[in-house]
């Protein structure tokens, strides 16, 4: 087994586990960049799961079903935002309560749908050319998903949005000081409801991409805590979208490599990194000047009133 | 005045009605679930059962699902309220709390799951896969080029570790050098899991796959890549028809049915199941060799099992496919002249776990920690 296969085998195993997490940390790091908590990821990860498989299953184009999965997701996080921006619920309460809701009727709804193979999967790519370069080609652009460089270009452009751009910095004041944004004429409700419901439409993708792509199939409880890392991947990639790629890929990588080397390292080491780093990096970041650079939203979880303070 | 008379009547009313529906014993069995019924594996397989009791025996039935292990007597509770009056608990891990709500309901009847711990109202059953793997095992031996097999495991357990020896048998039994490489997932249901583990096998050169987990990922991922593999549990045939060769199919309606059935006729009461165990193998029927029911190997792979010829020390030159057969019958046929772990049986540190000639006894089997010759990986809990 020399160096060579091992790079090739966890950096192209990398990107494929990874893939939902970038997605999914994307949605939530918009989300809390605007103020809001939504620890709803996993409820609208299998909402979105579900709804691609089935919309796929039915129609035969994993694509549409994708899409659809976008829809449900975001649709879920708008009943997120309807709660916690306009009710003023607690984001936390109202964000388990989604992902325990999404679980149950995605369950519920799923029965019927399980033990069956997906007619026409999400085809995985290979890029001509490209993967031809030695080591290179197989381990960046052979036989992955579309999705995955998506996600990659997606990345990119959320960071040039977020910080080179007027509506990018309106996201931001919204989440540091709602007050001062309403005060410079942001309409705080708006951006989150939009936040919020981009989030959510990125959760579902990321749910979809697992059950017509990554694995093409449904099973109740198929998204088994994926939603949980993106919520901890969100704190580790200090709420920047670029930084969310490498941590994405990085615990992709982990996983990957938590069973080629599960002779030699303690497989739960390596699966509770992802908590461990978000721990981690809750710490550093909270201590004084590091907070103004990488901390949390200056607002995050907190409801907005107009006129208090 | 009228009143009170009119509540009297209505009270005596339905005690009599009550205690007459009780002389009955008419039967509502209660199911207890440790994961989803629409996990396509374990849940799944114990709920197709529950069906077919209420279709064939007529029994009303409740069940609920996605039980907690430590949570099991509350549950137990809310069933006997709902009055159950036989309950079955189907989790290993719902051992200790059965049997407590066995000693606190001595007039209700419980069967537990795959555990070891009995009561006068607590039966345990299980219908066991480790014949099945053995002959999956043969077929794995026969197919696979580079040598290495490559075995998902969910939990390091007595229980998969049985299955994964077995197979490992039947694999070296036709293929002396080839080796079964084990990755294990620590859950029993994580498709993402199982696919990284399965992954990370083929990296290492596995090119033919077997698990104990409760989804068909391993099939799917097999079959992406071109290998063939072995369904668990569920017919998995239909996730890949040109790669899945075989796999193991459990009908615990066949437990299911014949415990009611004695319920019902009296003979297993809540007084009498202290020696009540199910230990359900191929001859009973709650196993079946197969990827789906009816379908013992997959024709596509007839050709290449028949052209695979061994020298073998009882049956001289034969092809596997053959010898799958002639094991199954062996197995399978009341009065069973074959068992997988027959002696001389070596662990993997070379010593003797089973003499020659010897078969492994049932408490042998059941808390088998060892790992025979062949098995490559870690392996927890090795004596």
């Amino acid at each position: 087994m020399d160096w060579q296969s091992w790079l090739i085998g966890t950096v192209s195993r990398a990107l494929a586990f990874g893939t939902p997490l970038l997605w999914g940390t994307l949605g939530e790091i918009y989300t809390e960049r605007a103020g809001v908590v939504n620890l709803g990821v996993e409820g609208m990860m299998i909402l979105g799961a579900f709804s691609a498989f089935a919309v796929a299953q039915t129609t035969g184009h994993p694509g549409l079903g994708v899409l659809i999965a976008a829809v449900v997701g975001g649709a879920a996080a708008v009943l997120h935002a309807f709660l916690t921006v306009t009710l003023r619920a607690n984001q936390y309460v109202s964000g388990l309560a989604l992902s325990l809701f999404g679980l149950g009727l995605a369950g519920l709804l799923g029965r019927g749908w399980e033990g069956i193979p997906l007619r026409q999967p999400l085809p995985n790519v290979t890029i001509p050319g490209l993967s031809r370069i030695p080591v290179l080609g197989p381990m960046l652009f052979q036989g992955q998903s579309v999705l995955t460089y998506a996600g990659l270009f997606l990345a990119v452009v959320l960071w040039v949005l977020l910080y080179r751009t007027r509506w990018g910095i309106s996201v931001r004041s919204v989440g540091e000081s709602p007050s001062t944004a309403d005060a410079l004429g942001v309409n705080v409700f708006l951006v989150r409801y939009l936040c919020v419901g981009f989030g959510g439409l990125l959760a579902g993708v990321a749910g979809g991409f697992l059950s017509v792509a990554y694995r093409p199939a449904w099973t109740e409880g198929m998204t088994a805590g994926m939603g949980w890392i993106v919520i901890a991947l969100t704190i580790f990639a200090a709420w920047d979208p670029l930084q969310a790629v490498w941590g994405a890929f990085l615990f992709g990588g982990l996983y990957h490599l938590s069973f080629r080397l599960q002779e030699f390292v303690a497989p739960e080491l390596l699966k509770l990194m992802p908590y461990a780093f978000a721990i981690l990096v809750l710490a550093l970041t909270g201590l004084g000047k590091a907070r103004r650079r990488w901390g949390a939203p200056g607002a995050l979880g907190l409801p907005y009133t107009r006129g208090e303070r | 005045m009228r009143l009170v008379r009119l509540v009297a009547a209505v009270m005596v009313a339905t005690a009599v009605l009550g205690a007459v529906g009780f002389a009955q014993a008419k039967l509502k069995v209660g199911f207890i679930y440790v994961g989803p019924i629409g996990d396509y594996g374990w849940s799944h397989a114990h709920n197709l059962g529950r069906l077919i009791v209420e279709r064939d025996l007529g029994v009303e039935t409740v069940y609920v699902e996605s039980v907690p292990e430590g949570e099991v007597e509350t549950y137990i509770d809310q069933l006997v309220r709902q009055g159950c009056n036989v309950i079955f608990t189907t989790s290993f891990g719902f051992m200790d709390g059965t049997l407590a709500a066995a000693q606190r309901y001595p007039n209700v009847i419980f069967a537990h799951c795959s555990g070891f711990k009995r009561a006068p109202n607590l039966a345990t059953y299980m219908a066991d896969f480790y014949q099945v793997y053995y002959l999956n095992g043969l077929m794995a031996g026969a197919l696979t080029k580079t040598g290495k097999v490559g075995y998902v495991g969910a939990f390091p357990i007595p229980e998969v570790k049985r299955h994964i020896s077995a197979f490992t048998i039947g694999v070296r039994e036709v293929n002396p050098n080839a080796t079964v490489h084990v990755r294990w997932i620590y859950e029993w249901f994580n498709p993402a899991a199982a696919k990284e583990a399965t992954e990370a096998l083929i990296a290492e050169g596995c090119d033919v796959f077997a698990f104990t987990e409760d989804s068909p990922t391993v099939v799917q991922v097999a079959a992406e890549k071109g290998f063939p593999s072995f369904g668990h549990y569920s017919p998995m045939y239909d996730f890949a028809p040109n790669h899945v060769v075989s796999g193991q199919i459990v009908h615990w309606e066949e437990i299911y049915v014949d415990f009611l059935g004695k319920v019902k006729a009296g003979e297993y009461t809540a007084k009498n199941l202290a020696n009540v165990d199910y230990w359900w193998l191929l001859s009973q029927k709650a196993v079946e060799l197969g990827a789906k029911s009816g379908m013992p190997v997959n024709p596509v792979f007839e050709g290449a099992l028949k052209a695979y010829i061994v020298d073998h020390p009882v049956f001289g030159r034969i092809s596997v496919y053959d010898l799958v057969f002639v094991r199954l019958a062996q197995m399978g046929n009341p009065g069973i002249t074959f068992d997988p772990f027959e002696g001389p049986v070596y662990d993997r540190k070379g010593g003797l776990q089973v003499p020659a000639g010897h078969w492994m006894s049932y408490d042998a089997l059941i808390t088998m920690e060892w790992a025979v010759e062949g098995v490559v990986g870690p392996w927890p809990g090795e004596p």
